[in-house]
């Protein structure tokens, strides 16, 4: 029986939301009085807050990557790679030009005049960065030489959305035409996307080494050091903190997320589960 | 379920023939989704490019039906990942498949016999019309 003071902390990626709420209406049924914190995140923040002190018992990151980086093996033990997904082109109805573009002309249909895109802040959030990565290896894979760059210029600051949840949201509303997302984001959203080659959008561990090309340099522990991270196929993974107050109920809750309730929501909400 | 795989050899789509081949792989060695789509994807006999949502999904599949089974692995240095493995069960269905591939085989080489025969038929008739 749990206590009435009983108070799970999860710190999760932005993009995890929906799945964790799932999740969490199935442990719920099975540890009823428990009580949640839930705080949803762009990764790279997420594990840089741990990293500055605050508690939490669970934490599930967009980036299987960034536990290795920052969080292992002081403050998390042992992670899981639970899901992978895919950046796609999210849009909407009234997107301009969305008659028209297609997964191969996308890159010239971004650019044109009156369009506009967006992705999110690739300091704190994955969904940011591998956007970058995206164009880098779209620019290889196309042999368009400056693509990257000139994607860059064209689409809205990068700190207009701290994570790719805040895009989407935006995205759903109109306030932009397109934007890099996962592909479980536009589902969920119901969002129309173009989906882009395997190539390029980091979907496939066959492709391990193409993508590894891809490099973004992004702000470390201290903001004035910078940390080169190289293109990975997107996998997301879940820990538990060090010293956690309920380390069996963080398992049972990751036991429930990996097993098979937990891969029955990850594909409801359109993420692979691995 | 090995029934079911005589039944379809009429014709093996590659959504089919991919659980033939990740069972085969996994007969080999045990290996976690991303090591056997990286495997698969090296291999001589894959039906196509084999994509991760296709690759988890008919794992999922087989793990279910008892063909493989799996475990989640902590790693040494890196994530910890769901290891797969054959089973009985699994090891009697690939041979079933193998079967059933070597009967495949056997009519697409009678069928190639018959066509290089007609083949020749069609050059010598050529040959007849422009010696006449």
């Amino acid at each position: 029986m749990i206590g009435s003071n009983q108070t799970l902390r999860i710190l999760h990626a932005g993009a995890l939301e929906r799945v964790v709420k799932k999740c969490l209406e199935h442990f719920t049924k099975q540890n009823p009085g428990l009580k949640f914190e839930l705080e949803g995140v762009g990764s790279r923040e997420g594990a840089k807050r741990l990293l500055a002190g605050e508690e939490y018992d669970i934490i599930a990151l967009a980036d299987q990557a960034l536990f290795e980086e920052l969080l292992v093996p002081k403050l998390v033990e042992n992670y899981f790679v639970f899901a992978a997904d895919q950046i796609v082109i999210g849009y909407n109805h009234s997107s301009r030009g969305s008659a028209e573009i297609t997964s191969k002309n996308w890159a010239d249909m971004l650019l044109k005049p009156q369009v506009t895109f967006a992705r999110s802040d690739h300091h704190l959030d994955p969904c940011g960065y591998r956007t970058l990565m995206v164009w880098q290896l779209a620019e290889i894979f196309y042999d368009k030489p400056g693509l990257c760059s000139i994607m860059e210029d064209t689409s809205f600051p990068y700190s207009t959305y701290p994570k790719s949840l805040d895009l989407a949201g935006a995205l759903s509303k109109g306030k932009v035409d397109y934007a890099f997302l996962y592909s479980s984001q536009t589902k969920q959203f119901g969002l129309p996307s173009i989906i882009l080659p395997a190539k390029v959008n980091l979907s496939n561990p066959a492709y391990a080494d193409f993508y590894n090309q891809a490099a973004v340099s992004l702000e470390g522990i201290m903001p004035s050091k910078s940390v080169i991270v190289h293109g990975k196929p997107i996998e997301f993974a879940i820990g538990i903190a060090n010293g956690s107050e309920y380390y069996e109920l963080s398992k049972s809750f990751i036991d429930l997320l990996t097993g098979l309730e937990g891969n029955l929501i990850l594909e409801e909400c359109g993420f692979i589960p691995c | 379920m090995n029934e079911v795989i005589l039944s379809k050899s009429e014709l093996i789509p590659i959504e089919r023939s991919i659980q033939a081949e990740l069972l085969l792989l996994l007969g080999q060695r045990p290996s976690h989704g991303y090591e056997l789509i990286q495997r698969l994807n090296e291999t001589s006999f894959k039906s196509g490019e084999a994509d991760a949502a296709t690759v988890y999904r008919n794992l999922r599949r087989m793990d279910k039906d008892g063909l493989i089974k799996s475990h989640w692995e902590v790693g040494e240095s890196g994530p910890g990942r769901r290891l797969y493995e054959l089973t009985i069960h699994g090891e009697e269905s690939l041979k079933v498949w193998a079967q059933c591939i070597a009967q495949q085989k056997e009519k697409l080489e009678n069928f190639m016999q018959a066509y290089l025969q007609f083949e020749i038929s069609l050059s010598t008739r050529a040959k007849g019309v422009n010696v006449t």
